[in-house]
């Protein structure tokens, strides 16, 4: 579980770290439509120098931006194979066998994967310098104006964090229970489909009523602390707009800008 | 008056047996009380009864002075903290400092004040190396720490340890129970520990053994051991002490001193004559 890049936070010093999450909660936003928008290449172009900065000063190796393209490998290809077959627009270009390969079938399709490809560098560049933690602060500060329709983004932003704060424990747990099933005599890795649903199952359910267990415990824990949903607390990690979170908010506008007018120019 | 009123009190999670059955008893200020009894016995749900986390069915509890209910609970909560069993499932924050700042946001600290609060009881439990920790990092008896840490940030006279080094490895559960004396060594606070341990519980001002949901017996460590023949009853263990006690009693030597340190000289003379 430890070679998931996608979503995985580096704990490290760098500018892209200290900027305030919630500037770069909207500068994903702004970056995400700025690629989105374009019909030119070119634009894409001015993205992938800004990112590729962005990456150097968030001290991001391109090792691990090629890893988190890996779980998507498969759907471009899928996409490109789809794409090939289907879209019979622009010039010809070659053809292999009797089977024609358009021009659009290949470079729209290129369009879209350099498209992702940038999307999820952006994710990564979020993700890779913002700790779980304050990402659930910024996350929880973007929703506050839902409040007016009682949407409960406190208890949301505190549902998140608990869940975040338990993710390695319940993985401590499934580890035990495994070895606790394996030395009865389940066997997790052979057999067949139906061994191994019925290997799952015994791993599952005691995971579940486990973590059952765990949840009213810890909701009494809660209680005797003096939690109370839903009334007002004071919060230890206040939140700061510093210059450059607004400068890094006014560059992901700008890239925007620029994205949009491409449209009439480019 | 005492701090802690215990009158009669019922409760029951179904309706076949009930685990807590007409208990009543009181707590003075400053004391350190132990509850002992078999598991099933009631001591848990006795302390959940007191810290206001269930609902009395009969009977009253008053802390301070003021009943548990729904209207005083948030008042009593401000004087009362609980440290569980289970290290891992009271650790709410995703790091030690955040963990012992929960109940300081709980309470509306403003949070200018609490790196200053988290600073000086996390030196209070000796984490303060360890702020940046997340839990998975720590061993058991540190987290313990840690909430103990968080629970006397909140600065209350009243502590409930339910359990609280049972699932400590022995080096853990040295460091609790050294907290826990000197936390009791002061005047101010009052600790309520259900236990297992007969070690601590010696060191206890009070005894409370619970039998099947009913007070079996409520007095000085060293009377409620002393009456060995009524705990064997329930199946209790005696401490070693008594049972030195109890043969010297069997062979009919009749003590000069009947402290730990007569029983030692006693022993020593009984070791040559023999």
């Amino acid at each position: 579980m430890n070679n998931l890049v996608f979503g995985k936070y580096i704990p490290i010093d760098s500018p892209m770290h200290r900027l305030d999450p919630r500037a770069k909660l909207i500068g994903l936003f702004l970056m995400i439509a700025a690629v989105f928008v374009p019909k030119s290449w070119w634009v894409f172009l001015v993205i992938a120098i800004l990112l590729t900065i962005a990456l150097a000063s968030a001290k991001i190796g391109i090792r691990m931006i090629v890893q988190s393209f890996k779980p998507m490998l498969m759907m471009m290809l899928f996409l490109l194979i789809i794409n090939s077959l289907t879209v019979k627009t622009g010039e010809p270009l070659f053809a292999i066998g009797t089977f024609t390969i358009y021009h659009d079938a290949i470079f729209n399709t290129l369009f879209v994967i350099v498209r992702l490809l940038l999307m999820i560098s952006i994710t990564t560049l979020l993700t890779a310098t913002t700790n779980p933690l304050d990402l659930t602060l910024g996350i929880e500060w973007l929703l506050k104006p839902l409040e007016v329709i009682h949407f409960p983004s406190h208890e949301v932003a505190m549902m998140v964090s608990i869940a975040l704060r338990f993710i390695p424990t319940i993985i401590e747990e499934t580890i035990r229970i495994m070895n606790a099933q394996k030395s009865r005599g389940v066997d997790f890795e052979n057999g067949k489909l139906s061994q191994k649903i019925a290997a799952i199952l015994s791993l599952i359910v005691p995971l579940f009523s486990v973590a059952f267990e765990r949840a009213y415990e810890l909701a009494d824990a809660m209680e005797a602390r003096g939690y109370v949903p839903g009334a007002k607390r004071t919060r230890y990690h206040v939140l700061k707009f510093k210059f450059t979170d607004y400068l890094f908010i006014f560059i992901c506008g700008l890239v925007l800008a620029f994205s949009i007018a491409s449209r009439s120019f480019l | 008056m005492s701090l802690i009123e215990i009158k009669d009190v019922y409760y029951a999670y179904n309706e076949q047996n009930k685990a807590i059955d007409g208990v009543s008893f009181d707590i003075k200020q400053g004391d350190y009380v132990t509850i002992i009894g078999h598991n099933g016995s009631g001591k848990s749900t006795l302390a959940k009864l007191i810290a206001g986390l269930l609902p009395v069915k009969s009977g009253s509890i008053t802390v301070g002075g003021l009943e548990v209910n729904e209207d005083n609970i948030a008042a009593i909560r401000t004087r009362l903290g609980i440290v569980f069993q289970n290290p891992d499932n009271q650790f709410i924050g995703s790091t030690v400092k955040d963990d012992i700042a929960f109940g300081l946001e709980n309470r509306q600290i403003p949070s200018e004040q609490m790196e200053g609060i988290i600073r000086e009881y996390s030196e209070k439990v000796g984490l303060s190396d360890y702020l940046e920790y997340e839990p998975q990092n720590l061993s058991g008896g540190q987290k313990q720490r840690v909430a103990i840490a968080g629970i006397l940030a909140m600065k209350p006279d009243i502590l409930i340890f339910d359990e609280a080094t049972s699932m400590l490895d022995p080096k853990g559960k040295k460091e609790i129970k050294k907290l826990m004396y000197d936390l009791a060594a002061g005047d101010d606070i009052t600790i309520i520990s259900i236990t297992h341990d007969i070690e601590e519980v010696l060191q206890s001002d009070d005894c409370v053994v619970l039998n099947k949901g009913k007070l079996f017996m409520h007095d000085k460590p060293e009377k409620v051991f002393a009456d060995a023949e009524k705990l064997r009853k329930i199946d209790l263990d005696v401490p070693f002490v008594e049972q030195i006690r109890e043969a010297f009693a069997k062979r009919k030597i009749k003590l000069k001193n009947d402290d730990l340190k007569g029983m030692v000289e006693q022993l020593c003379r009984y070791r040559s004559n023999h």
